[in-house]
């Protein structure tokens, strides 16, 4: 006989512990592949981890990639705090780009300094509006925001392919699938020579900085804890359940929206079909690797930004598919949750006794 | 075929709490048995130990003068122990058959054969192949029922199987089980209402705090005798003393209330008035799930119904919620202390903190005022003797007793005009039922209202001024504690009346 037993008590230091130790067994789960594959684990591992970030451009390329990783991140960590479950980070980020970038091709050829902050305003909206749905289907006809959301990402991602296409595209493009290049008012202040690291970082840090503070310092991040926590304990204390859905779902979708309006304002500079390599998605894995806490949603991000990096370095120096990176983002996410279900659960063998208590 | 199922001096103890002290009964099939007790008798651990759900801590179970091990469901399927829970295990969207199917090891052919025999043989009118969801539920029961009986059961449990009956539905499965009886199967009925017991079993094993305290013929019992045998009759003689407040002002008016559930586990509440004047305790006795739940949500706002009139000093409130409630002055004690009233993984300023009205300056512009919170919280610790004073220990590490007082404290300490509690002493040790029963009385000394929604009738007897009965989701009328004896509330909470 097996039997799982809930613990009680877990010390918050494991808890906050146990995501490192997933990492640890990630790489070593991915040392086991490489050797299977043939190469040398220590070698391979060194080509994905160390290599990429052995220099200061490489670096700043960790930097571009975790900038969205972390927006995202944080913007579902307030959903998932409070017990909703937004999948399509990855819909809200593409609706972003198509506002913003929609907006910035409206300002081709303008000049100015405004033109950039309207731009990343609009994609913030873009987003912000493409999460209410799911949000207000879900508080008023009680539908599943799972199934929702997740869906809606692939709404979003065919109405980007029908405008690159067709109406947005470059006048000038010979048919590819691409718009103009945005004028240079629209894009990032670049912020050293010879690196691609942009501005967006900035508003990554800045939106780090008051989810801290809403989270942890208001009454809004109270009542975001509690339902989290116990629904029944949130009506009981009279909190309007429906008006904080909506609230959660905003506050992710225009952090998704502003990822998006990043990307394409920063290092693509115009839209295309793939401005996004599945941030939206890889961000569900940061959250919970950060354990919805902001300053571990930073570490996390990190992280994960060099498995999109060290999958690049991979392919060149190793010709495997770039796709091992997703293999350890799933690797990632498997080991976490294998080691929180052991976190909270004890398995207890009982063996054959017959009179067990 | 004679079957004869025997326990002998099975104990189970949750933690702080005596589910099965040496229970030891017989039973010999041809007879229907009633087992009878109030919710947290005893009656559900002993049928879970029966069905192999619950391993007993001690004591043995024999079938025919065997002892049989129940350590897995599949255990008391092998010893031919059969069994309806009141919450049905069916999968909705499957089909009657492919649920029959699901736990048989015949061949499908084989199976619907013998299903299409069971239910010429009882007359039960079920079409095989549409799916679960479209039955209604005293036709999902009886998909349980042939689900037993497809295994040619030498005993059938039934756990409160009329709860989710209508009148008609009650009359058919009496009809039914009746049939099983006289055809060998040994029946134990588990319920706690009284009537049902005097018109279909022959035996009836009482239960109370964990013990069997009367086994008896059903001719030989009565409403009244049954009821006492429940209730206990050893009533704790200490009571409020009869206070000489003029009730002269009306505090809270309930007028109209209905309502009607989506979720056929809840009780429709039918047209309830009442109202609680200054100073006065309103019990609401009765065995859960008559709608003490339901009625205690809409007090609080949790709730909110059409039509329905609440009028706090002829203010109208039913369109609040909780929050708003609480700024007129109302508190609320749930009955799920552990995962409503408070949450075990906050801080204990942080549970202080759910009770949040303008004035208690919590929230300042939006910003959480720790300061103010826990020294409110360190307030309610020592005004209720809470055996901490660490407001920043998790409240999990609380003991029930404990955790109440904390509740209770943040429920009162904003001296409110009227507190709404339900089972506010359920499982708690006698040290601190005791506390809450002063704090309850204190408050109405003090001129406040109290209502008493409970399942505890000598805490209803100590506590009230005024008790009613609520059955079905309907109330008796309200009488005066003094005219209250243990009988009458029985009767009522059985379904009978009183002149």
């Amino acid at each position: 006989m097996i039997k799982i037993e809930k613990r009680n008590d877990v010390s918050p230091s494991i808890y906050f512990l146990t995501p490192i130790l997933a990492i640890f067994l990630t790489l070593f789960g991915g040392g086991i592949i490489f050797y299977v594959l043939g190469f040398n684990p220590i070698e391979a591992l060194k080509f994905f981890f160390i290599t990429p970030i052995s220099d200061l451009y490489g670096f700043s390329e960790l930097l571009i990639k975790a900038t969205p990783l972390c927006l995202i991140a944080i913007g579902l960590s307030f959903c998932f705090k409070s017990n909703n479950w937004n999948i399509g980070a990855e819909g809200q980020l593409i609706f972003g780009g198509i506002v913003g970038g929609g907006v910035a091709l409206l300002f081709y050829g303008h000049d100015g300094f405004y033109v950039l902050p309207i731009i990343i305003l609009s994609g913030a909206i873009g987003g912000m509006i493409f999460a209410m749905i799911p949000a207000i289907l879900k508080t008023y006809f009680n539908t599943n925001e799972i199934l929702v959301s997740l869906m809606l990402v692939y709404v979003a991602k065919l109405l980007l392919d029908y405008l690159v296409v067709g109406p947005w595209s470059n006048p000038e493009g010979f048919n590819f699938p691409e718009t103009r290049q945005f004028s240079e008012s629209a894009r990032m202040p670049i912020l050293f020579d010879g690196l691609r690291i942009h501005a967006g970082i900035f508003i990554t840090l800045i939106t780090v900085f008051l989810s801290w503070l809403i989270l942890y310092k208001t009454y809004l991040g109270f009542q975001i804890k509690v339902s989290g926590l116990s629904l029944k304990t949130a009506k009981y204390a009279g909190y309007k359940g429906k008006t904080m859905i909506i609230i959660v779902f905003m506050i992710s979708g225009a952090c998704a929206g502003l990822a998006g309006v990043g990307e394409i304002t920063g290092p693509i500079g115009q839209l295309h079909r793939n401005i996004s390599p599945d941030y939206g998605f890889t961000a569900i894995i940061v959250a919970f690797l950060g354990r919805l806490n902001p300053v571990g949603i930073i570490f996390a991000s990190l992280i994960v930004a060099l498995t999109y990096l060290g999958a690049e370095t991979a392919q060149i120096f190793l010709q495997v598919p770039k796709y091992t990176g997703q293999v350890f983002q799933g690797m990632i996410l498997f080991f976490l949750l294998g080691s929180d279900y052991l976190l909270f659960f004890k398995i207890k063998f009982l063996g054959l006794k017959k009179n067990e208590l | 075929m004679n079957t004869k199922l025997r326990v002998s001096e099975i104990s189970k103890i949750y933690p702080g709490c005596v589910a099965n002290d040496e229970i030891s009964l017989e039973f010999g099939s041809g007879k229907i048995y009633a087992l009878l007790g109030e919710n947290g008798a005893g009656k559900s651990t002993l049928v879970k130990i029966l069905s192999g759900v619950v391993r007993p801590d001690k004591g043995e179970v024999f079938l025919n003068d065997k002892s049989i091990k129940l350590n897995s469901p599949l255990d008391a399927k092998k010893n031919n122990i059969g069994m309806v829970f009141q919450h049905f295990n069916l999968f909705e969207t499957l089909s009657v058959f492919e649920n029959l199917s699901i736990d048989s090891d015949k061949k499908n052919e084989e199976l619907r054969l013998s299903v299409s025999n069971i239910l010429k043989k009882y007359n039960f009118k079920i079409d095989l192949d549409i799916p679960v969801l479209n039955l209604s539920a005293g036709q999902k029961q009886k998909v349980e029922i042939i689900r037993c009986l497809i295994r040619s059961p030498k005993v059938l449990i039934m756990d409160e199987p009329t709860s989710v009956l209508t009148e008609q539905e009650t009359e058919d499965l009496f009809v039914s089980l009746r049939k099983f009886s006289d055809e060998g199967i040994l029946i134990i009925y588990i319920t706690h209402k009284l009537k049902e017991v005097l018109s279909l079993c022959d035996e009836v094993a009482v239960m109370r705090k964990g013990k069997v305290v009367s086994v008896s013929k059903t001719k030989e019992e009565k409403i009244e005798t049954l009821a006492n045998k429940m209730v206990g009759e050893n009533l704790n003689t200490i009571k409020k003393k009869i206070n000489n407040f003029k009730y002269s002002e009306e505090i809270l008016k309930i007028s109209n209330l209905n309502f009607k559930s989506e979720d056929p586990y809840e009780t429709d509440l039918i047209n309830l008035n009442f109202s609680i004047k200054k100073g006065e305790c309103l019990g609401i006795a009765g065995i859960s799930g008559n709608g003490q739940s339901e009625l205690f949500q809409i007090l609080s706002g949790e709730i909110i119904t059409e039509y329905t009139s609440i009028k706090f000093r002829d203010k109208e409130i039913s369109k609040l919620n909780p929050r708003e409630r609480r700024e007129y002055l109302m508190a609320f004690s749930p009955e799920d202390r552990i995962s409503q009233a408070a949450v075990p993984e906050l801080k204990i300023y942080e549970n202080v903190a759910l009770n949040n009205f303008k004035s208690s300056n919590f929230f300042e512009k939006g910003l959480v005022n720790e300061k103010k919170i826990k020294e409110h919280s360190k307030k309610i610790l020592s005004n209720f003797s809470v055996n901490t004073d660490n407001v920043e220990m998790k409240s999990q590490f609380l003991s029930g007793g404990n955790l109440q007082k904390l509740i209770i404290g943040r429920e009162l300490i904003t001296s409110p005009e009227l507190l709404v509690c339900f089972n506010p002493t359920w499982g708690l040790d006698v040290g601190a039922i005791n506390y809450i029963h002063e704090t309850l009385i204190n408050i109405n000394e003090q001129g406040k209202s109290s209502i008493l929604i409970s399942t505890d009738n000598d805490e209803l007897l100590r506590l009230s001024d005024r008790i009613c009965v609520i059955y079905k989701g309907k109330l008796s009328k309200i009488m005066d504690v003094n005219e209250v004896t243990p009988e009458k509330l029985g009767i009522l909470m059985g379904g009978g009346s009183i002149d």
